[in-house]
C-alpha cells in the first residue's frame, strides 16, 4: 500500500512540478525557477579566461573571483593574476536589488595605482576584452526578470540533455539598445533549472553570439558550470571561461569587497 | 615564491633636433615571497640603461635623493634602483606595509594635486608614466577599517624630493615659473641643496580617512611634509666686480589638508580633489627681497568629468587650478593658474588596441602639450606603442619651455 502511495505521489509530482507533462511551464515560471536555484551565499573560484581571434591567436588571463550576497545585494570582485602585463588589475561591483538604482563599479589599474570609479550604465559593453557583456558577467547563470518579456517556445536538447526553449525579448527599444540584444533564446535544463545554451540576436535580428554552459557538476550540492564558451558570430571571436577550485562553503571575508582590497590585490 | 621580469625599450626621436632624444632599455625584475599567516615580501629592482646620446642618469640632480633611496650609478649611462622592498601582512585588524613602496593619493589624471606623498623624477618632465617617474619612499603604512571608514597612517622617514634635471639636460627647467632667471651677462651659481638631516624630526607623516557614502567615494587627507619642490633662495654678490646670483635650494615644511570625491551619474563620472597647502614658496619679482622668494598658502584643486560612451569610448576633461591665497609679488604675476586637460580614448579589437589623445593646456601662458598614442597588445606578453609629444605655446610657460623637445616615440614592453 505504501509503495502504491509513493508511486502515486511521484506521478503527481511529475505532472505538477516538472516539465515532462503535456503542458510546458510559462516563460516567467522558467525564469523564476532559474533564479530560485541555489547559488550559495558566497563563492570563490579561479577563472581562466581564454580569448581566441579568428586567426587562432589567443590570449589567456588567470583570475580569482569572489561573489557574495548581502540579502538581495550582490557584491563581486575579480582579481587578475596573470599575465604579468595586466596582473593586479581588479574589478569590483556592488549590484543593488532596487529597480532604477545603478550598480557601483570600480576598476583598479596597477599602472595608475589608483582605484577608478567607472559608470555602470553601459551594461551592453564588452567586459575587459571578452565576448561577455558586463550584464552577462553580472547575471552569471541567472536571468533578468525586469528587462525581458518571455515565453516558452518549445523543447530541445543540448549536450544530450533535454531542455525547454525560453524566448526573451527586451521590454522596450531603449532596454534593447542598452543590452545590445534584440532577442535571446535560451535552452533551459528543466531537471536542474540551469541555462545550458543562450543564443543572442542583435537589434537588427542578425545572429550575434551563442553562449554554452558546459561541464555542469554539483559542487558542495550546488550545480555549477565549469566551462562557459561564447562565440561571436559577427567577428568569429571566442571566449572561454574555465572555472576551478569552486568553493561555496569556506566563506568569503567582507573586506575583500572594498577598494582597499582592490589595491592590495589577491595572492595565491 | 613568484617572480617576474618586465623588459621595456623606448626610442624617441626629437622632432626639433632630428636626433635621438632617448634610447633606453629597462629591466625590472620582481620577486614575491609568501610566508605564513598571509605575510609576504615584495622586491622590485629597475636597471635602466641609456644610449650615449640619450638622457643620461647623471643629468638628474642626485642631491634630491636621500642616501637610502638614491639609485646607484653603475656606469655613466646605467643606473640601478631599488623600486620596492616591502613586507605586507595583517596583525589582528591592522594591515601593515613596511618598507620602500609607492603611496598614491588623489583622483586627478595626468597632473597632480594630492598625489604628492611620494616625489617624482622629472627626468622626462611629466612624459614618463607616473608609475615609473614616482620615487618610492621608505614608509611605514598602517591601514585599518573601522565600520565604514578606512584609515591610513603614514610615517615616512625618507627625505627624498623631486629629482630635477640639471642645467643643460634635455628637460632642464627654464621657465620663470619654476626657476629664477638672471639678466644677460649675470652668472648664476647653483649651490648644493640644503637638505633636512634629522632622521626622526624631519620625517613626513600623513593620515587619510576614506569612506563610501550614498554612492560617493570620499577621502579626507592630511600630510605634514617637506614640499617636494626645492625653494630656490637667491643671493646677489659681486665677484671680481661682476654681479653673480648664487642660488641655494632648500626644502620647507608645509601642512597639506585635502579631500577627494568621485561618484557615477549615469554615463558620467564626476571626480575631484582639493588640496590646501599652508606654506608654498614662489619665485618673487625682486631677487634682492626675501632672497627672491615669496611665501603664501595656496589652494590646488581639480574637477574632472568622465564620459563613458558606447563602443569603449572615454572622454575625460579636467579643470585644474592653483590659487596663491596671499597677495605677494610673485615673479610671474599670476595668483591664479588654470589648466585644462582633455583625454579621448577608444579601445578597439577586444581591448587589444588603445588609441588616445591627451591635451593639456595652460590658460595663463597659452601653452600646453598634445600627446597622441597608439598602444597594441600584440601578444599576452608583448605590447608595442607609437606616440608623439608635441609642446606648444609661450616658451616661458611650464609646458612651452620644452617647445624644442617635441618627439615621436616607439616602444615595447615585454613581461614574463
Amino acid at each position: 500500500m505504501n509503495t502504491l502511495l509513493a508511486l502515486l505521489a511521484v506521478t503527481l509530482l511529475m505532472f505538477t512540478d516538472g516539465a515532462s507533462g503535456t503542458e510546458l511551464p510559462s516563460g516567467d515560471e522558467i525564469a523564476r525557477r532559474i533564479n530560485a536555484r541555489d547559488e550559495g551565499i558566497a563563492v570563490s573560484r579561479k577563472v581562466t579566461m581564454e580569448m581566441t581571434e579568428t586567426s587562432g591567436k589567443s590570449r589567456t588571463r588567470e583570475t580569482q573571483g569572489f561573489r557574495k550576497y548581502y540579502g538581495r545585494e550582490k557584491r563581486t570582485v575579480i582579481f587578475y593574476l596573470s599575465p604579468r602585463s595586466i596582473r593586479g588589475t581588479a574589478f569590483l561591483t556592488y549590484d543593488y536589488p532596487e529597480p532604477g538604482r545603478d550598480d557601483d563599479q570600480w576598476l583598479y589599474l596597477p599602472a595608475l595605482r589608483k582605484v577608478r570609479r567607472i559608470s555602470a550604465s553601459d551594461r551592453g559593453d564588452y567586459f575587459l576584452g571578452t565576448d561577455f557583456t558586463y550584464e552577462d558577467i553580472k547575471l552569471e547563470t541567472r536571468v533578468s526578470l525586469k528587462d525581458y518579456r518571455r515565453k516558452t517556445v518549445g523543447e530541445d536538447e543540448v549536450d544530450g540533455v533535454h531542455c525547454l526553449l525560453l524566448e526573451s525579448r527586451p521590454v522596450s527599444p531603449e532596454i534593447a539598445e542598452e543590452l545590445g540584444y534584440g532577442k535571446v533564446l535560451q535552452c533551459v535544463d528543466d531537471r536542474i533549472w540551469m541555462v545550458r545554451r543562450s543564443q543572442m540576436w542583435d537589434l537588427k535580428g542578425q545572429p550575434l553570439k551563442t553562449i554554452h554552459f558546459r561541464d555542469i557538476r554539483q559542487v558542495q550540492g550546488i550545480w555549477t558550470p565549469h566551462l562557459i564558451e561564447v562565440v561571436n558570430h559577427k567577428t568569429g571571436h571566442q571566449t572561454r571561461f574555465h572555472f576551478a577550485n569552486v568553493d561555496y562553503q569556506s566563506g568569503v571575508d567582507d573586506r575583500i569587497f572594498t577598494q582597499n582590497a582592490l589595491k592590495r590585490g589577491w595572492r595565491r | 615564491m613568484e617572480s617576474s621580469l618586465m623588459v621595456t625599450g623606448q626610442w624617441a626621436l626629437g622632432t626639433g633636433s632630428g636626433s635621438t632624444q632617448t634610447l633606453s632599455g629597462i629591466f625590472q625584475p620582481e620577486v614575491n615571497l609568501s610566508f605564513n599567516h598571509g605575510w609576504h615580501l615584495t622586491t622590485s629592482l629597475r636597471l635602466r640603461s641609456e644610449a650615449r646620446n640619450g638622457m643620461q642618469p647623471g643629468d638628474i640632480e642626485r642631491g634630491a635623493y636621500s642616501p637610502y633611496s638614491r639609485p646607484a650609478l653603475l656606469h655613466e649611462s646605467t643606473e640601478l634602483e631599488l623600486r620596492e622592498l616591502f613586507l605586507q601582512g595583517q596583525l589582528g585588524e591592522i594591515l601593515f606595509t613596511l618598507g620602500k613602496q609607492q603611496v598614491v593619493w588623489g583622483k586627478a589624471d595626468g597632473l597632480k594635486v594630492l598625489d604628492i606623498v611620494d616625489p617624482q623624477s622629472f627626468r622626462e618632465f611629466i612624459l614618463e608614466d607616473f608609475d615609473d617617474s614616482r620615487i618610492p619612499l621608505w614608509t611605514l603604512n598602517i591601514e585599518r577599517q573601522i565600520g565604514n571608514w578606512d584609515l591610513q597612517l603614514l610615517w615616512i622617514p625618507d627625505p627624498t624630493f623631486h629629482a630635477i634635471p640639471k642645467r643643460g639636460a634635455t628637460f632642464a627647467f627654464t621657465s620663470p615659473e619654476l626657476v629664477p632667471t638672471a639678466p644677460p651677462g649675470v652668472t648664476v651659481k647653483l649651490n648644493d641643496p640644503r637638505r633636512p638631516n634629522r632622521p626622526l624630526k624631519d620625517s613626513d607623516a600623513g593620515l587619510r580617512v576614506a569612506t563610501f557614502w550614498r554612492g560617493w567615494d570620499i577621502t579626507f587627507n592630511y600630510l605634514y611634509q617637506y614640499a617636494n619642490l626645492p625653494v630656490l633662495r637667491q643671493n646677489v654678490a659681486l665677484v671680481e666686480g661682476k654681479p653673480e646670483v648664487i642660488v641655494t635650494p632648500g626644502y620647507e615644511r608645509t601642512h597639506v589638508l585635502g579631500t577627494t570625491f568621485s561618484t557615477a551619474l549615469g554615463d558620467w563620472v564626476l571626480r575631484g580633489e582639493v588640496g590646501y597647502f599652508s606654506r608654498t614658496f614662489f619665485i618673487g619679482k625682486d631677487p634682492t627681497r626675501h632672497h627672491g622668494v615669496v611665501k603664501s598658502p595656496h589652494l590646488n584643486y581639480v574637477l574632472g568629468l568622465d564620459w563613458n560612451g558606447p563602443a569603449d569610448i572615454l572622454i575625460s576633461g579636467q579643470l585644474i587650478q592653483s590659487w596663491m591665497l596671499k597677495h605677494a609679488q610673485r615673479g610671474t604675476g599670476n595668483r591664479l593658474d588654470s589648466t585644462l586637460t582633455l583625454l579621448m580614448r577608444r579601445l578597439f579589437l577586444y581591448d587589444t588596441l588603445t588609441a588616445e589623445v591627451l591635451v593639456i593646456a595652460n590658460f595663463n601662458h597659452g601653452d600646453g602639450i598634445v600627446r597622441p598614442k597608439l598602444r597594441y597588445q600584440w601578444l599576452d606578453h608583448l605590447d608595442i606603442w607609437l606616440g608623439a609629444d608635441v609642446f606648444f605655446g609661450d616658451r616661458e610657460g611650464v609646458f612651452g619651455q620644452f617647445g624644442n623637445n617635441g618627439r615621436v616615440l616607439l616602444g615595447f614592453e615585454s613581461a614574463f
